[in-house]
């Protein structure tokens, strides 16, 4: 559980340069450690060798010079003349005597002076005014002093220093490189998923003639992928194909009924009354039995990716108000002029649908609209317009707003059934066109006391 | 004297009933039901508009339309089961001046029909002095266009089409005006009627149909000809 969430809050992407950058910081921090400490042993045992070297011909010179009767030690320190800032001592007798007036042999380690006064060869590095030194004693029993000598290792610590600065700037150098190399590899690694995703992407938005190209690395997920793309394909346009199949066998019988009765309602003035009432009937029934039909094609055609919507510029102003008038121009319609004025994207036919199923829904259900307000809002998202229908009817109790959507909802008009009762998909075809056009739709308190239902869109702008 | 309309439609309830709510509003219906006796009714009789079904048992409705276009310039509307399809793309490409989508309506039909019916606007011209665009010569009373003295077959919606942008040279048409002057469209009417109609009379009367210098498009207002 634990281990699952870690390896979900880094992807495959960052756990690989992850991977990669820790391992080359390691391996380079290793070899730039070690690599510094094999040289400064190396550096500094060749320097220490030479320095005892020189220190045992110095010591020489000095036994030679002080075996000489009447010798001082004063002309043997300066027989032995260091240089580079190297400075020599003798030891003789509880007395320190130097090369140099500013040194004194007394900031020679004790331990160190005490070896060598014993009768033994020492060296010892240690840190004088913050330089590090060698130190070298070797004892001279036979006239009985100890000869001491002082090196400065400047030059050997600005190398090793100079090395350790190379040293870590080639471990970052290197650590970077490794988390480089992790990222180019993990591109290399998702690369082929990315181009599934994409694939997926473009499919979800309508294009589904995509297919993923081949991958050695993917092969059973390109091919299933791309086999599952083609059965969905193939699916789509089956059920494409029946709806419209459907829709034009259903819409001939529709035309030829609907202009029959038509044609009877001319003659109507020729029936008996109760032909009259029949053909009243008639008329209305096959209203809204045609209705549900479209209706039901439309939804029919929504849900099986067939609709295609042709999407204009559409006027707000006329949209609404030819709308309205065509419907009932008795609706009083108030529109803001900047609302008036502007434009929605949309498909022409569908809005009207939308406007015409909102009043006839307040028609159905409330004694018709009583108005009907169009105007535009400013929000973070860009300009929208708000279409509302308002009713004096009953309203809607909270607890229904949500199902007042679904298809075949009619409220407290269900089993009802009389010339009242609408196709019980007005409403859902409201939502599902809204939704086509990027809207919504919502369900309020009309300050007629009644129902306001408004459907939001966005302007088009500039 | 009643206008004639040719009624290619092989569902022959639906025909039926449609011709007589059409003779009831005074026209004289000929009825065909397939293209292939459409198009014999039209070379015998003539008629003064087609209305044709998009599916039909022979030829379907566009092979209908493009075999009218080629001998006559009358005015064509189909009849489809949906306006979303590409069939009415497909129908205004083959030459058809509007549609009507099932399930028709009658009263909506006659509308149609009227409108598609209407003569040019042949009496907002002054007098039948030709106007000429370039080296279009649009002659209104005779109802004819020529271009370097050769007439141009345009069909009659094309020619009313451009006699709504010559009433104005030089000032945009909006799209909606034209449909409202040309198809008799309150608001709901389809752009790509327009658009469609447009782009047949540019590859008739443009130089380079696709560099138009006539009709010159203003992007989101509509078209202007250029005086």
């Amino acid at each position: 559980m634990s281990a699952g969430s870690r390896r979900r809050r880094f992807g495959l992407q960052a756990r690989v340069i992850l991977t990669f950058s820790i391992g080359a910081a390691l391996v380079s921090a290793v070899l730039a450690i070690s690599t510094f400490y094999f040289v400064r042993r190396q550096l500094v045992s060749q320097r220490t060798k030479s320095i005892l070297h020189q220190t045992f011909v110095n010591a020489r010179l000095v036994k030679l010079e002080l075996g000489a009767p009447s010798a001082k030690i004063a002309g043997a320190l300066s027989a032995v003349a260091p240089e580079n800032g190297v400075h020599a001592f003798i030891y003789r007798q509880g007395l320190w005597y130097s090369s140099s007036a500013t040194v004194s042999g007394t900031a020679i380690p004790k331990d160190l002076s005490r070896t060598v006064v014993r009768g033994d060869v020492a060296d010892q590095r240690v840190m004088l005014d913050g330089v590090l030194t060698l130190v070298v004693g070797v004892p001279i029993p036979s006239i009985n002093v100890a000869y001491f000598e002082e090196h400065p290792l400047t030059d050997l610590a600005s190398t090793l220093q100079v090395l350790g600065t190379v040293l870590t700037t080639v471990a970052i150098a290197t650590t970077v490189g490794g988390a480089l190399a992790g990222w180019l590899l993990s591109r290399r690694l998702v690369r082929p998923l990315t181009e599934v995703v994409d694939a997926a992407t473009e499919i979800a938005g309508g294009t589904l003639d995509r297919r993923v190209p081949a991958d050695p690395d993917l092969q059973p997920l390109v091919t299933s992928f791309n086999g599952m793309v083609t059965a969905l394909q193939d699916r789509i346009e089956r059920d494409a194909r029946f709806a419209s199949d459907v829709t034009h066998e259903l819409r001939s019988p529709l035309t030829t009924i609907g202009a029959s009765v038509e044609l009877l309602d001319s003659y109507k003035s020729q029936l008996p009354a109760g032909g009259v009432k029949a053909v009243d009937t008639l008329h209305v029934e096959v209203d809204r039995f045609s209705t549900m039909v479209q209706e039901l094609l439309e939804i029919a055609s929504i849900d099986a990716g067939a609709a295609v919507l042709h999407f204009t510029d559409v006027p707000l102003g006329g949209l609404v108000e030819v709308t309205v008038d065509g419907y009932d121009p008795g609706i009083p319609v108030t529109m803001t002029p900047e609302a008036r004025e502007s434009l929605v994207r949309g498909d022409k036919r569908r809005l009207q649908q939308v406007i015409l199923n909102l009043l006839d829904n307040a028609e159905t259900h409330a004694g018709g609209a009583v108005g009907v307000d169009v105007r535009l809002d400013e929000r973070p998202d860009g300009t929208w317009a708000t279409i509302s229908v308002d009713d004096a009817g009953p309203g809607i109790p909270l607890a229904d707003r949500d199902r007042v959507f679904d298809r075949f909802y009619r409220g407290a008009a269900s089993g009802k059934r009389g010339d009242t009762a609408g196709s019980g998909l007005g409403l859902a075809l409201v939502a599902e066109h809204v939704k086509a056009h990027a809207g919504t739709v919502r369900i309020e308190q009309s300050p007629a006391g009644g129902t306001r239902i408004s459907v939001q869109l966005p302007v088009v702008t500039g | 004297m009643a206008r004639r309309i040719l009624f290619i439609e092989d569902d022959d309830h639906m025909r039926g009933v449609l011709a007589l709510s059409l003779q009831q509003e005074g026209y004289e219906v000929v009825e065909a039901r397939s293209g292939e006796e459409g198009l014999r009714r039209l070379e015998e009789g003539g008629a003064d508009m087609v209305l044709v079904d998009l599916r039909l048992p022979d030829m379907d409705g566009f092979e209908v339309t493009r075999a009218i276009r080629r001998s006559t310039n009358v005015p064509i509307a189909m009849v489809t089961a949906s306006g979303d399809t590409h069939d009415v793309v497909a129908g205004l490409e083959a030459g058809a001046d509007d549609y009507v989508v099932k399930p028709v309506v009658a009263k909506e039909l006659s509308a149609r029909i009227r409108a598609l019916l209407r003569r040019g606007n042949t009496a907002t011209a002054p007098e039948d002095r030709a106007q000429r665009f370039g080296d279009i010569e649009l002659h209104r009373e005779a109802g004819v266009v020529r271009r370097g003295g050769e007439e141009v077959p345009l069909t009659l919606t094309q020619f009313r089409v451009l006699c709504e942008l010559a009433d104005t040279p030089g000032w945009v048409v909006s799209r909606a005006q034209l449909l409202e002057r040309v198809w008799g469209y309150d608001f709901f009417g389809d752009d790509r009627l327009v658009d469609y109609h447009i782009s047949g009379l540019r590859t008739k009367i443009e130089r380079d149909p696709s560099n138009p210098e006539l009709i010159v498009t203003v992007r989101g207002l509509g078209y202007k000809l250029v005086p």
